[in-house]
């Protein structure tokens, strides 16, 4: 950390000196392992120079982060800094309460940024409106030491080998090779965006706010059919079916062989594995026959609000180009497993003599996902009430898993729900044009 | 004047100490209410961006949503069964304290004791109990595998919001039904015991008729409480699921409002359960109230 703290104080140093520190806030959402390593952050930086200072207030999740922020921001009292996750993007975009970081600060290098990332958060001209933080992307792990026993040696890359190593697993007396919670984000935006397919028209909403819903008719649809018909044989468990009651715990716990799961998860699959098990992270498994395009960028970004004078933007700007020196990032990934989003920091990570250690794992085979060739549709998703239709394909889905409805009619339904939330998202921001 | 205002010697001195407990209830019971009206006309952005009045597109929308309608069904059902058995459960313990059995003392005692538990640590225990794997039904899930889970079966999720809703109800209640009970004077039971009525019929035709009263107090704070104290146990045990089969209308208002940003249909869903709960309190004054004989 130290070494960090000197450089940081360098580079604040070369900028302007004043007597009177300003105080600024920033809200954040995430908790355990990944909270932690955000207060170390902000110490460092409070440590390395007397001008700012930053007090980082946990709000538990990004809801809960997000309902404080727009309370906040109608009484006139919100925070400098306010993180929050991939689904809010065009929340905040139309918000008209943030002031992208591109115009704040449009001396900082941005095309470091990588484009999978500044894909998810720019406008249709170019300009990235919030500074990527804790990013990351779905990966596939697996128990390496519980395929080995099932007489699995290689980690499988697509669905068809996954479901032969489920098989193979079953029939080795394993009562879940594969977990998932059906999440929205993993089974059916990351697995679109990888398989090049669309969400939504209009190029999943980039080109305008009259979008409609597509999910029904692509191939995800007879993935998520699939996905039914595996838990019924045994190979696919949700997060309900298994004794810990989440999946992330039961593949932790070795309850469960294999998962799709953020990289924000290594850190945690890694302690818990440590002399157990062997542990395994690649790029979430293809369908043969499908050409491999990049995943999205997941976790959250910063953005910058609107209606602070300017001492306190200062003072935002530099914690932000705190937030973007490389051995920030590095400390930010090793201590989490979220993945480096800039060029400049891959470099270094490369060039390290720790180029290969599991620390940095996620970084490589992260930033490998989301560099895979993209189209118009796997820049992102840019919906209105996004968060709503989260809980709408969760609670349709539920009812197919438990066999009250078919996926189709689960996610034709899906697609009805999600059309009216988009047509009155476009009502509330009547007149307003995509940024 | 009447004895009753001459405790207070000066005019403004009651109206000064209501005052506090008035301004609490302007500012965190009618200024919400009132915002919730107003922001059911209008298609509101959350960050207040600007807002554009609809008028009754809304309630039109909200109306013609059969998810809505969903959730109401649901909400209904949860108030019959939930609010009846949270009274029935409390009146049989009641029935039973009060009769001289063997320890009906210390049972008195601690059948309140839930009362002190907050609706969420209650939610956060019975998610515990009943845990297909480690709780209660273990056992018989054991016997027979996938006999019970509330995470995928929403019906096993609804009896268990049931169970524990009646369980933090007990308390209450059975303060209340007790203490009717032990207000029915004993010379009552003797006469009726002397004429040759047996137990059961002393319960029917003796104690429940005089403990009207107290019945009703507790099935009209029942019914309304059930609406929407059941906040607390749907955010700790099922988060509305599996399938939604748990989001009753006061949990998908909470979802829509403020994890899905909807100020405007969270509102309207607000104004129109508002006028619901009023609704059914009025229909039980009017229907039932009438029908209660406070005097002994």
């Amino acid at each position: 950390m130290n070494k960090f703290t000197l450089a940081a104080v360098a580079a604040v140093m070369a900028g302007t000196g004043s007597a009177q520190a300003t105080n600024i806030e920033f809200w954040y959402g995430n908790t355990g392992q990944v909270e932690t390593a955000i207060k170390a952050q902000c110490d460092a930086f409070n440590a390395s120079q007397s001008e700012h200072k930053v007090n980082c207030v946990g709000q538990g999740s990004y809801e809960v982060s997000m309902q404080k922020a727009i309370a906040a921001y109608r009484a006139k009292n919100h925070p400098v800094l306010i993180q929050f996750f991939d689904a809010g993007t065009l929340d905040l975009m139309l918000s008209d309460a943030v002031e992208p970081v591109q115009d704040l600060m449009p001396d900082v290098k941005w095309d470091q940024y990588i484009a999978g990332a500044r894909a998810y958060y720019e406008t249709s001209k170019g300009k990235l409106f919030a500074q990527p933080y804790n990013s990351s992307t779905l990966l596939f792990y697996t128990n390496k030491t519980e395929l080995e026993k099932a007489g699995i040696t290689e980690t499988p890359t697509t669905w068809e080998g996954v479901i032969e190593a489920a098989r193979k697993l079953k029939a080795a007396g394993h009562a879940c090779p594969f977990v998932t919670d059906g999440d929205t984000w993993r089974v059916l935006e990351q697995f679109s965006a990888r398989h090049g397919l669309p969400i939504a028209t209009k190029h999943n909403g980039y080109d305008g706010l009259d979008a409609e819903y597509l999910i029904n008719t692509t191939f995800a649809a007879k993935h998520l059919a699939n996905l039914v018909e595996w838990r019924k044989e045994g190979l696919v468990r949700l997060a309900a079916d298994t004794k810990a009651g989440n999946y992330t715990a039961a593949f932790n716990a070795g309850e469960c062989a294999m998962m799709e799961q953020s990289s924000g998860s290594y850190a945690a699959a890694a302690k818990a594995f440590d002399g157990k098990y062997e542990l395994t992270v690649s790029m979430a498994p293809m369908y043969e026959g499908y050409e491999r395009h990049n995943t999205f960028v997941g976790g959250a970004s910063i953005y910058v609000m609107k209606g602070h004078d300017k001492a306190e933007i200062e003072a935002a700007k530099a914690f932000l180009d705190f937030l973007r020196k490389p051995e920030q990032q590095m400390f930010f990934t090793a201590n989490t497993g979220y993945v480096p989003v800039t060029t400049d920091v891959l470099d270094v990570i490369a060039k390290s003599d720790e180029a290969n250690s599991p620390k940095y794992a996620t970084a490589k085979v992260g930033v490998e996902s989301m560099n895979q060739p993209a189209t118009a549709d796997t820049r992102g998703v840019r919906l209105g009430f996004y968060v709503q239709f989260r809980e709408v394909f969760m609670e349709e889905t539920q009812k197919a898993f438990a066999g009250q409805q078919t996926m189709q009619v689960a996610l034709d339904n899906t697609k009805k729900r999600g059309d009216q939330l988009l047509r009155r998202f476009e009502q509330t921001y009547k007149g307003k044009q995509l940024p | 004047m009447s004895s009753e205002s001459s405790l207070f010697s000066h005019r403004w001195l009651p109206a000064l100490l209501l005052a506090p407990m008035i301004l609490l209830i302007l500012l965190f019971f009618y200024v919400p209410v009132f915002q919730a009206f107003y922001w059911s006309f209008f298609l509101e952005q959350p960050f207040g961006g600007g807002s554009e009045f609809v008028g009754f597109e809304n309630f039109q929308r909200v109306l013609g949503d059969p998810e809505f309608w969903a959730a109401t069904g649901r909400t209904v059902v949860f108030m019959l069964t939930a609010s009846s058995l949270a009274v029935v459960v409390p009146l049989m313990l009641a029935i039973a304290a009060d009769r001289k059995i063997g320890m009906s003392y210390p049972a008195r005692n601690i059948l309140v004791w839930p009362k002190g538990i907050a609706g969420a640590s209650i939610g956060v225990v019975f998610a515990f109990i009943f845990n297909p794997f480690v709780g209660l039904m273990a056992p018989l899930n054991a016997l027979f595998p996938g006999l019970w889970n509330p995470g995928i079966d929403g019906t096993d999720a609804f009896t268990t919001l049931v169970a524990a809703h009646v369980w933090s109800g007990i308390p209450f209640n059975f303060v209340i039904l007790l203490a009717g009970l032990r207000s029915i004077p004993p010379t009552m039971y003797q006469a009726a015991a002397m004429d040759g009525a047996g137990p059961w019929r002393r319960i029917f035709d003796v104690q429940l008729p005089l403990i009207m009263p107290q019945l009703f107090l507790t099935f009209v704070l029942e019914f309304t409480e059930s609406i929407t104290s059941v906040f607390a146990l749907i955010d700790t045990i099922t988060g509305g699921g599996p399938g939604g089969s748990t989001s009753l209308l006061v949990y998908k208002i909470y979802v829509d409002g403020f994890r899905g940003f909807d100020l405007s249909g969270a509102s309207t869903q607000t104004a129109i359960l508002m006028v619901f709960v009023l609704l059914l309190a009025a229909c039980q004054f009017y229907f039932l109230g009438r029908r209660i004989n406070y005097e002994r």
